[in-house]
């Protein structure tokens, strides 16, 4: 059987969860390439193609009107399509310009005129094309990806998961944020990270996103009540990487 | 069994010797709360714990556990027993313990479990502090813990320690015990009874009563759903439940796509994907969908579901729920409370 043609792309994003897939080591990485035939990566060959694939790893977020085509033309040729890191899945970080006016002249000042800087609403990719898996996370959790591609090199669906990652934290006898006088939106946040944040004594801020059916409700009450954060604070508080997933998505 | 006695400055000489024997799984402190882990020096042992973030089970049930391994021609089960001690278990725990030995020997012996188990020595200690959240003295006290091999008790001057059976009478071998006087023996009961008194919380009503109502209550959806309107479906509360006893089979494959491992890893009922099944063809039903029916399943578990078969409630009141919800809706008293009244 011939290896699994396998392409990354991305669109706005940093290119860091590119990065992450090149971060297993000389070992694993080289024995992966046993298994799967990469025929574009731009963070790490110069090659492109044109050809049919068979998965298709996706990162950035669809923010311009003008990346519809490019992004219909991979999946044409793709037959699995993978949203790759919190950027393609939900937009992000990127979807909080989504609540700003002024971040084009924010950021680029002088420059903002130009118009290859001209972008709409950030959103995942999924507003443009049908996604097959999503791989969450800012980065992804390299591991999962490596299991992602694993299952799927084995006709296995990949096991992604939906429960907060409060299941990680008490599965390794993490001492709950909230116990030791501090914040955290684990309760809401989707797992699979294995929760390394709390264990060294570090909120988790939900950088793979909420779960599907997020109480956030009973986020904002924990985080008054318990964490002592005032209510306005409170609400927004989980913004950061989930702010297309929230009630107030724009 | 036995009755013997053992004076406080013998006590870290016989922990040391114990140590230097075996493998001893014990309370140890992780910063202001206390976890069970392997014991390195007699001064880790922490007798004066409270309550453990995940119960003992964990030990014969790890978080993760590999079922079989594979390495692309041949498959082989992997039931790996160690030989260890498990020292100064509360008696909630032990109960607990008695709960899931039974449920994973019914029907299918479960090797992966129970052979660790059987490996297992089991030390009871005497609650000296008591958890902020127990009701361990108002929830199935006609149940009384069996599996453990000995019970130590601390009192004035020492320790009383009470063999159960002949791996309990094998630990005596390393320290410098003497036969406990009648006076000693009363003071250690005196002491177990004495703490049944301290439980910060209280259930108002037997286990029968419970059992009848929490049934009753099935239908009623509003008082569901004002319970669990809090609920994060995180699983918390199950996570850390002496007494759960569900896990997810997955298999995973090592980097070089042929060797793996079958792997089963603990599972939590209150999540929403934990009742999601398969309908063939790509299709998917929940059979728990909401939260409030999940909140619901969980009360119905542990203490009316599974009284027939295991004489009591499948709740032992060690309150680590109760600790572990971040929303602090899981408390079984308040909400069993709550049904009785109604």
């Amino acid at each position: 059987m011939p290896k699994p043609r396998v392409a990354f792309f991305d669109f706005a994003c940093c290119e860091g969860c590119q990065i992450e897939f090149t971060n297993y080591g000389d070992p694993a990485f080289l024995e992966l390439l046993k298994h799967v035939d990469v025929v574009e990566f731009r963070e790490a060959m110069s090659e492109k193609t044109t050809e049919p694939i068979d998965i298709a790893f996706i990162e950035g977020s669809f923010t311009r009107e003008a990346d519809r085509a490019r992004l219909e033309d991979i999946r044409r040729r793709a037959k699995i399509v993978i949203a790759y890191g919190q950027c393609a899945t939900t937009a992000g970080i990127n979807a909080l310009k989504n609540h700003t006016k002024d971040y084009k002249a924010f950021v680029y000042g002088q420059d903002a005129g130009m118009p290859h800087l001209d972008s709409q609403k950030a959103v995942g990719i999924d507003q443009a094309i049908p996604v097959d898996y999503y791989a969450w996370g800012c980065p992804v959790n390299k591991y999962e990806v490596l299991q992602i591609v694993s299952h799927l090199l084995h006709g296995k669906e990949p096991v992604i998961p939906n429960y907060p990652v409060c299941v990680e934290c008490k599965r390794r006898e993490t001492i709950c944020r909230y116990d030791d006088d501090d914040y955290c939106l684990g309760p809401t946040a989707r797992a699979g990270c294995g929760a390394p944040c709390p264990a060294d004594g570090i909120p988790c801020e939900a950088c793979r996103g909420f779960v599907d059916n997020p109480n956030h409700e009973a986020l904002v009450k924990v985080l008054t009540k318990r964490a002592g954060m005032p209510k306005g604070w409170a609400e927004e508080k989980s913004r950061m990487f989930t702010a297309n997933q929230r009630g107030d998505a724009k | 069994m036995g009755r013997h006695f053992l004076k406080d400055q013998d006590f870290q000489a016989f922990l040391r010797a114990l140590l230097k024997a075996k493998a001893v799984v014990g309370p140890v402190a992780k910063k202001h709360k206390f976890v069970f882990a392997r014991l390195e020096a007699p001064g880790d042992l922490r007798l004066d714990y409270d309550v453990t973030i995940l119960p003992p089970k964990k030990e014969f049930s790890p978080t993760s556990q590999d079922l079989v391994r594979f390495d692309g021609a041949r498959f082989e089960g992997c039931v790996e027993p160690q030989e260890k001690i498990l020292f100064g278990v509360h008696f909630y725990d032990v109960k607990a313990l008695d709960m899931t030995d039974l449920l994973f020997k019914e029907k299918n012996d479960d090797r992966n479990y129970t052979a660790h188990r059987e490996a297992a020595t089991i030390v009871v200690s005497n609650i000296q502090k008591v958890a902020p959240r127990a009701f361990w003295a108002s929830i199935g006290s006609e149940v009384k813990p069996k599996g453990h091999d000995a019970w130590l008790t601390k009192i004035s001057g020492g320790y009383v320690f009470e063999t159960r059976t002949a791996k309990g009478e094998a630990l005596l071998q390393y320290g410098k015990f003497v036969p406990a006087t009648e006076a000693q023996f009363r003071a250690a009961r005196q002491a177990n009874e004495d703490i049944l008194k301290k439980c910060p919380e209280k259930l108002q009503g037997s286990s029968a009563e419970v059992a009848k109502k929490v049934r009753a209550a099935f239908s009623r959806e509003e008082l569901w759903t004002k319970f669990a309107k809090d609920c994060f479906s995180c699983g918390s509360c199950n996570t850390v439940c002496p007494t759960c006893y569900c896990f997810d089979v997955q298999d995973w494959w090592n980097v070089d796509q042929k060797s793996g491992a079958r792997t089963r890893t603990w599972d939590a009922c209150l999540t929403e994907d934990f009742a999601k099944i398969s309908l063939g063809s790509g299709a998917a039903e929940n059979f728990r969908e909401e939260r409030a029916e999940r909140f619901r399943h969980r009360f119905m578990r542990k203490s009316a579901y599974l009284n027939p078969k295991l004489g009591g409630p499948a709740c032992v009141g060690c309150g680590r729920c109760s600790m572990a919800c971040t929303a602090d809706i899981a408390d079984p008293v308040r909400v069993i409370n709550e049904i009785l009244e109604a």
